[in-house]
């Protein structure tokens, strides 16, 4: 930080306000990040964790981990993940917030009430509904077998096939209130007048979603799909809970994958390699959200 | 604004809503309910929606014994107190003061605060856990508190930032006229009136840390530090599939959750809207 | 006179001052089921027996310990004595978590009387780094009721157990329940069915180990057990049967008194674990060791002696379902060849066989547990998963 830039006393002030968080972030988060980018090109093990000098290996972690099938796998869980999370809690969000939007006496209250999904640990929500998709004691089975969908009851986190539906459910739950209430906020937002007027010219109701609706609600869809992104694509603690990667690593994604590599195989330079891959992945998506930000910024001010 | 509607609609939309909500929220009920039963109920081929003898065994026996309720859920409130505490001082003047000053960096430091969001936590795992341990502070409170703080720091900064740029930029400069230094008036005319937004970073950061699993379970070995998240490994090895003592545990872990929610539900959700990102 | 009297009761004072302050020693062990209360008594019965150290014991999930022990290596946060299962114990051995106790076997009256499986798991390149403390064995309990309703009698041999297993399965019961997790304990349970059939661990891609695998896989094909097993330690699987859910299952001697706690009234009875060219078992169980750097070795290793003395290794088996590692203890009681329950197991000790002892245990038995959860969840052929699983343990020994 340059002193020619500081004006005045004022200046320094702001820095006094400011530094102590820059520094607290710079030492747990920045240090970090850079130790994690160093170490995937080194050779840790349990072994060499604790010696402060270690053998470069150049790419050797990352060729290791992409010849591996279990990184394949888990992007492909990762993205599969994501997008099915994406997908039905945004429709179904969206689909709510338009409910809730309609003006009726508890809309308010109930749509408040819904949010307490969204704040439930995480590990809560996988304890649950491991229980409520279990085969034996399951009440989704219960219910899909009492009312003749299925006849036998599915095992829906033991099977290879429907693992990953199983996890995106839970997941989207916690996130449908979460879309919901960021559009919901977004449709309020939009002034009744165009409505109305749209409707002295005659429009539809279709037309008048597709031309005022859509496009006046872009930045809060943006913004609820990219946060949506960002925090799915990292899920780490409700599958750990849920299923730990498993069946055979039918829900392993990035962080759980990294995860076992640094923990329970001690390959800590895989591990790092591997959660490398997963920042990398987050950080183009989130640029471009960042960006977006920005351009919102240019126009507020 | 919609000027006119029957109260027949209104009605109708009302208990289709409600029916929304009644479904959408049965998980809840469902976690509840069971923790009530004993596990001989839980497992019978036939479901039942109300306990046929409400128990509270599952409870009763989590207060018992090495590995009861009652240690993780005081490790649990120290650790998310700590954490809302060390984000909410470190936080809030650095909210302040990005602003309402000119610094140089500043857009970056913003910038790399909103970046911060998007870290997955096994980024940081192994290195934060390699200087935990130089300096002793594995099996201590203070390394999920200061690894919480990670995520709950750039939410307090970026939301609270927001906020502050909404005061009035005369509110400081009358304090100063009377004499008041820079973080004089920060203190006594910014903080208090500022207290809805502060009363939403502070649950958040508190949740935020109340909620985490991944730090305290890979920095806490010590199965007597653990937090409720952590700990619930201990507990389901000694316990296996008993639904209804897990379920109670749930319970347990929830409901400071819960009551936070219901307190404070109109400043969470604006927290919410505000753009936050969940840890 | 008084002078001296003075010092002798000062002296007095001060060694009773010093031996009212016993020495902690932190001890990690996840006993968890039925045996954990008579472990802790082990332990209360030491601290009670002299007043010099005080032995205190906590309880760590099993998966967990193994954490806590690898990175405890680096975090610096290690009890003085650790329990390890015992075909991890070579691989701790070598990482340096285990103290070397040989020089300790000299004088000691327990040198010598252990029986070899369990003994070599302790010995790492020719060096003692721990003591055997229990071992266990496998069988199949069988619901008698069940059986004599179905008109079976209980199976000896695959076919046997197949041809039962079909009769015995109905809506709501299994014929059988394993443990299949994806651990060293699923491994432990999956084993016997590899040797029963001649195959070896040397060669998981025999044409014997796929005939092993593929009778398992084909029991859960044909539904006669649950696709569970997969997420199912050996306290679910006893879960299983003792709520009537599964008919037979394969489990330790340390789940009889669960079995019997959980379903009183229930008439069940064990054998030997189906065959299909030999019996076969797998020996279980745990040792102790000093951790390396422990301030307390001597008085640790007080405590790993009073814990093998015959008298207590002999109570704590008999009371926690579990078999004396000491030849001369096994062989001087008449209780585990006389109870009707544990002689099964007794016969089966006779030839089960050690896992390993093999400094990279662990990376083997994670290529077989996953070869068998791969088939038992359809995602690869047994053959694939056990060529698959070879080839790991092939780049696991070169390494």
């Amino acid at each position: 930080m340059s002193k020619a830039h500081v004006r005045n006393g004022e200046g320094l002030s702001g820095y006094f306000f400011v530094l102590p968080a820059v520094i607290f972030m710079v030492a747990f988060i920045g240090y970090p990040i850079i130790y994690n980018f160093v170490m995937s090109f080194q050779k840790v093990d349990i072994m060499t964790l604790k010696s402060a000098t270690r053998e470069f290996i150049g790419l050797a972690n990352f060729r290791e981990i992409f010849s591996a099938p279990e990184l394949a796998i888990s992007i492909g869980n990762t993205v599969m993940y994501t997008a099915g999370c994406l997908v039905i809690q945004f429709v179904i969000g969206f689909l709510l917030a338009v409910f809730f939007n309609l003006g009726f006496g508890f809309q308010e209250k109930l749509r408040g009430l819904m949010t307490v999904a969204w704040m439930i640990p995480s590990t809560v929500v996988a304890l649950l509904f491991k229980f409520m998709l279990s085969p034996s004691s399951g009440i989704i089975n219960y219910l899909l077998v009492a009312t003749g969908v299925v006849k036998e009851p599915i095992g829906w986190l033991i099977s290879q096939k429907t693992a990953l539906w199983g996890v995106i459910f839970a997941n989207s739950w916690i996130g449908i209130p979460f879309n919901m209430i960021l559009l919901s906020t977004g449709l309020t937002s939009i002034p009744g007048e165009l409505y109305e007027s749209a409707s002295i010219d005659g429009a539809s109701s279709i037309r008048k979603f597709t031309s005022i609706t859509v496009p006046l609600l872009k930045p809060a869809i943006y913004s609820v799909l990219v946060l949506g992104f960002i925090y799915t694509f990292k899920v780490f603690d409700l599958i750990y809970v849920m299923t730990n990667g498993g069946p055979v690593h039918a829900t392993e994604v990035l962080s759980t994958y990294a995860y076992k590599l640094s923990f329970v195989m001690y390959r800590f330079s895989e591990g790092a390699a591997a959660a490398n891959v997963l920042f990398v992945c987050l950080f183009v998506v989130g640029l471009g959200y960042l960006k977006l930000i920005r351009e919102g910024e240019e126009i507020q001010s | 604004m919609k000027i006119k509607r029957s109260s027949l609609r209104n009605a109708g939309l009302d208990i289709v809503g409600l029916a929304v909500t009644v479904c959408f929220l049965f998980p809840l009920y469902w976690i509840f309910i069971s923790s009530l039963k004993t596990n001989a109920e839980i497992f019978r081929v036939d479901q039942t929606f109300w306990p046929t003898s409400v128990s509270f065994v599952a409870y009763v026996d989590q207060l018992k014994g090495e590995l009861n309720i009652v240690r993780p859920f005081f490790n649990s409130l120290i650790i998310a107190t700590g954490s809302m505490v060390l984000s909410m001082c470190l936080g809030i003047p650095a909210a302040y003061g990005l602003a309402r000053f000119e610094l140089y960096g500043k857009k970056s430091i913003i910038m790399s605060f909103l970046v911060t969001q998007m870290l997955p936590p096994t980024l940081i795992l192994t290195p934060l856990y390699l200087i935990f341990a130089r300096f002793g502070l594995i099996n201590s409170y203070l390394s999920p508190v200061i690894a919480d703080s990670t995520i709950a720091i750039p939410f307090i900064i970026l939301f609270l930032r927001t906020y502050f740029i909404g005061l009035p930029k005369g509110l400081e400069d009358a304090a100063r006229v009377d004499g008041c230094s820079r973080f004089g008036a920060f203190a006594r005319i910014i903080l208090p009136i500022s207290t809805p937004g502060i009363v939403t970073a502070l649950s958040f950061s508190f949740i935020f840390a109340w909620n985490d699993l991944i730090y305290a379970m890979t920095y806490m070995n010590e199965t007597v530090m653990r937090p409720m998240t952590a700990g619930i490994y201990n507990f389901m090895s000694k316990y296996g599939i008993e639904w209804n003592r897990i379920m109670a545990y749930g319970v347990v872990l929830v409901l400071p959750v819960v009551i936070i929610f219901v307190v404070l539900q109109k400043y969470i959700i604006g927290g919410m809207t505000s753009g936050a990102v969940k840890g | 006179m008084k002078k001296i009297l003075a010092i002798l009761s000062g002296l007095l004072l001060v060694s009773f001052l010093v031996s009212a302050e016993p020495t902690e020693v932190k001890l990690w062990h996840y006993f968890s089921g039925p045996d954990a209360p008579w472990f802790e008594k082990v332990v209360s019965d030491f601290n009670a027996s002299q007043t010099k150290v005080k032995v205190t014991s906590q309880m760590v999930p099993r998966e967990e310990l193994l954490k806590q022990y690898t990175i405890g290596l680096v975090g610096g946060n290690l009890p003085d004595i650790g329990m390890v299962d015992n075909p991890e114990h070579a691989s701790f051995s070598a990482m340096g978590l285990f103290l070397d106790i040989s020089d300790r076997m000299k004088g000691w009256e327990g040198d010598g009387k252990f029986f070899k499986g369990p003994w070599k798991s302790c010995v790492y390149q020719g060096k003692v780094y721990g003591i055997p403390h229990n071992s266990n064995c496998l069988a199949l309990y069988y619901n008698t009721d069940m059986l004599k309703a179905a008109g079976v009698t209980p199976p000896t041999t695959w076919d046997e157990l197949t041809a039962a297993c079909k009769k015995l399965t109905k809506p709501g019961v299994y014929g059988l329940a394993i443990c299949g997790i994806g651990n060293e304990e699923g491994t432990f349970q999956f084993l016997p069915w590899i040797l029963s059939s001649g195959a070896t661990v040397e060669k998981m891609d025999s044409p014997e180990s796929i005939k092993s695998l593929t009778y398992l896989t084909d029991l859960i094909k044909k539904g006669y057990m649950s696709s569970e097993v997969i997420n199912w330690t050996q306290a679910d699987a006893e879960k299983q049967f003792a709520t009537g859910r599964a008919a037979m299952m394969v489990n330790g001697p340390w789940n009889l008194s669960a079995v019997k706690t959980d379903a009183p009234s229930m008439n069940w009875n064990l054998t030997k674990i189906p065959k299909d060219k030999v019996y076969a078992s797998v020996l279980g169980g745990e040792n102790f060791g000093i951790i390396y750097n422990s301030k307390h070795a001597n008085e640790a290793w007080e405590f790993l002696k009073y814990m093998s003395l015959p008298n207590v290794m002999e109570s704590f088996a008999m009371a926690a379902g579990k078999f004396p590692p000491r030849s001369d203890v096994m062989n001087n009681s008449k209780y585990w060849k006389s109870d009707p329950l544990l002689k099964v197991f007794a016969e089966q000790m006779e030839f089960a066989m050690p896992r390993g002892p093999h400094p990279k245990w662990p990376e083997i038995s994670s290529a077989i547990f996953t070869a068998y959860q791969e088939s038992f969840t359809m995602t690869k052929s047994p053959t694939q998963a056990l060529k698959d699983a070879q080839k790991k343990i092939d780049k696991a020994l070169v390494k």
